[in-house]
């Protein structure tokens, strides 16, 4: 792993952790209703400072927290416009399955490319270090995952090219 | 029919609501002096560095550091501080200098960390610099210190 | 010196949101994150579900069993509380649980609620920024509330009574603990004056005290004099006040933050939260230190997560297969390499404390001490069992928690 991804990951995951101490609570502004705060955003004091974790301008993390719920949104790396395609496709699949992911919210925050919403609920049925090691893990892999995409295209296109032009070469 | 009336946001005129500003203390000081205070320290963290007191520098630019409203220059002039003391330190003085600062310094060290994170490009910093320095603070300080960051509404 | 005594009272990894038992501690009243209330009586060393009091159709919050007129009290977040009482069934003769309305007056979810010291009142707490301090009224022959209102701008978290059954405290999310009057005329003496002040007419505020970092006042508690008060809030700190000091001492942790407190006697108090293990406090009104905590984590655990011989398995399926599978199916933990220890936490709690209440001992001499938590578990400590805090060798987890 390269000598910044650690450093960037362990940041990560000790903000989430600090972050992910979550209680249940109630809406104080509407009866009977029990909303992630995070999301609603009509009471102030139930609201903390969001932070930023960022390795350099094109990855960082945004975590903001609250009483009940935190919102993590993770810029991924997009070196060029064939990983920002393919970034697009990648997010756009999993958002559109969200409901499989439980923690994976269906449309990203501003600026962000992905973004999760975990409540007082996951954290009381889950365990907690495993959400923390899932958001980990799935940033690990969303990297490996669109460079190994971007070579395997490269690659189908080389071929697709050299069969083509091949034609003409005879 | 005129259906304005739907977008008043009602919650506005809630009386009971706290306000951002009712959540901390305000800052004694007047805008005026903080930014003095700030210019103050900036020569004397200068000094200290000279010498090589890495300790008492930060020290320096923690204590008092400025907050809330109508004080940014103070805020910039006192994080371009800081960066400068923080690019300067080696790696392998880090986890030395981030244990000897006391608690409350910590904190403040943890706000400053996260808010250089949040601009990145920002004059000189370095993305790899504050994460070294996070990953130090936290192994010193523990998850603790990240919630006080969270929770303090007295943002640097 | 006994080991703490463990009883996963869920059997399907479902919070404890609340739990109380009653003055013999033969009976528990618990809420495993649900509508119901469950009774479970304790058989040698197992516990077991006895009756379910349905009432509320939201999630209950809060429950608290009075010791001496062996009433139940129970707040949810469908803005309402009841009274439970013990009557005999018209028809059958068996004694069973009658629930009464009580009339909060608020209009947002109940979060907390506890008797008074004479269990003549009851305080609820509420998220519409009030405290409802119930009293019974004969004539009616039903519980009237007054609210407790000025100056809470917030959600109130907890309550705590003070000794004289007169002041309470109250945390709540405008980062504020604060000590008021409770004081009701047909039902309370006067009280005598104290460190809190001399005249005390209702809704008196006599102290308003808040952390330096900010973040939501969690727990409050008062000593067993009633002359300090201590505070959790969330910036991961502990607070303890004594007005007549003045004084506040502030203990920052570097784990996460507290939940919930009791004290055990004048000089220590124990604390528990999202760091999964009770911490001991001590000190006196000359200053405040963290001692230890009581979960050692070094002992041996089974794999279950339980000590020898004391937990009751969860049936006779407990085996490490059934383990691994249902792990699978309610968490989605596989069987990666790597074992089944890395997915365990090693505090005996698996998931965030919610709730710590004394267990045996009188008040300003607990001797056990009883917590419950979002893994499903309720376990029996032992007070003066603290593992001091250089020994935790939690390696990596909580690095040095150091004050």
């Amino acid at each position: 792993m390269s000598n910044t991804l650690r450093p960037y990951l362990a940041a990560v995951r000790s903000t989430l952790t600090a972050a992910l101490t979550l209680e249940d609570f109630a809406s104080q502004v509407v009866e009977r209703h029990n909303k992630p705060e995070v999301e609603v955003r009509e009471s102030k004091e139930v609201l903390l400072n969001s932070l930023t974790i960022s390795r350099n301008e094109n990855e960082r993390v945004l975590v903001e927290p609250s009483i009940n719920s935190i919102r993590l949104s993770i810029k991924i790396k997009q070196a060029d416009e064939i990983e920002r395609i393919l970034c697009h496709k990648f997010t756009r699949f999993m958002m559109q399955r969200a409901e499989s992911f439980l923690v994976l919210r269906r449309k990203p925050v501003q600026g962000y490319d992905i973004s999760f919403l975990i409540t007082n609920n996951h954290t009381d049925t889950m365990l907690k270090h495993k959400i923390v090691d899932f958001i980990i893990q799935f940033m690990e892999e969303v990297d490996k995952e669109i460079s190994e995409m971007k070579l395997s295209l490269n690659a189908r296109a080389r071929v697709v090219a050299e069969s083509y032009l091949g034609a003409f070469n005879s | 029919m005129d259906v304005n009336f739907r977008k008043i946001d009602i919650d506005q005129y809630d009386e009971d609501v706290l306000l951002e500003s009712e959540l901390y203390e305000p800052d004694p000081r007047d805008p005026a002096q903080v930014v003095s205070d700030a210019k103050q320290k900036a020569t004397a963290v200068r000094s200290s560095l000279a010498k090589g007191d890495i300790v008492g520098a930060l020290t320096l630019a923690l204590t008092d550091a400025p907050y809330g409203p109508n004080v940014d220059e103070a805020k910039n002039l006192n994080l371009q501080t800081l960066v400068s003391i923080l690019n300067s330190t080696k790696s392998s003085e880090i986890p030395g200098v981030v244990k000897s600062l006391p608690p409350d310094s910590q904190d403040t060290l943890m706000k400053y960390l996260y808010k250089g994170m949040a601009l990145p490009g920002w004059g000189d910093l370095s993305g790899s610099v504050l994460l070294v320095w996070h990953e130090k603070l936290t192994e010193a300080a523990g998850t603790g210190c990240i919630v006080r960051a969270m929770t303090d509404r007295r943002l640097v | 010196m006994a080991p703490p005594e463990i009883y996963p009272l869920a059997q399907t990894q479902a919070a404890i949101t609340s739990h109380s038992f009653n003055a013999d501690r033969s009976e528990v009243a618990v809420s495993l994150n649900s509508n119901d209330v469950q009774i479970f009586a304790r058989e040698g060393h197992e516990w077991k579900p006895t009756e379910t009091l349905s009432e509320h159709d939201k999630l209950i919050t809060s429950i608290d069993w009075a010791p001496n007129s062996n009433r139940i009290v129970t707040a949810a977040q469908d803005r309402n509380a009841y009274v439970w009482q013990q009557s005999p069934d018209p028809q059958t003769g068996r004694m069973i649980w009658k629930p009464t309305l009580v009339l909060l007056r608020i209009n947002r979810a109940a979060t907390h609620v506890r008797w008074s010291p004479n269990e003549d009142k009851f305080a609820v707490a509420s998220g519409a920024r009030a405290i409802a301090i119930c009293s019974f009224d004969p004539e009616g022959d039903w519980w009237v509330s007054r609210l407790l209102k000025k100056p809470i701008r917030s959600t109130v978290h907890s309550v705590d009574w003070h000794p004289n059954n007169v002041l309470l405290a109250a945390g709540s999310a405008d980062m504020k603990a604060r000590v008021f009057s409770a004081y009701i005329k047909d039902v309370d003496k006067r009280p005598a004056a104290s460190v809190w002040g001399e005249k005390l007419p209702f809704n008196t505020v006599c102290g308003e005290y808040t952390s330096p970092t900010g973040g939501w006042v969690h727990a409050v508690g008062f000593s067993p004099s009633g002359d300090a008060l201590a505070f959790a809030s969330h910036d991961s700190s502990i607070s303890i006040v004594y007005p007549g000091g003045p004084a506040i001492y502030t203990i920052k942790l570097t784990s996460l933050p507290l939940l919930t407190l009791t004290w055990t006697n004048e000089n220590s108090l124990i604390a528990a939260g999202h760091d999964c293990q009770p911490l001991v406090f001590s000190g006196s009104d000359g200053g405040w230190e963290l001692t230890g905590s009581l979960d050692d984590p070094n002992s041996a655990k089974s794999a279950g997560g339980s000590r020898a011989g004391l937990a009751s398995p969860v049936g006779r399926l407990n085996s490490a297969a059934f383990n691994t599978f249902r792990n699978a199916d309610t968490r989605g933990i596989g069987s990666a390499p790597g074992g089944s220890g890395e997915s365990e936490l090693f505090t005996v709690h698996q998931n965030t404390i919610t709730s710590v209440r004394p267990y045996a001992g009188t008040p300003g001499a607990v001797t056990r001490v009883s917590t419950s938590g979002l893994d499903g578990k309720l376990v029996v400590w032992d007070v003066n069992q603290v593992t001091p805090v250089g020994a935790t060798g939690l390696a990596g987890r909580m690095a040095g928690l150091r004050v």
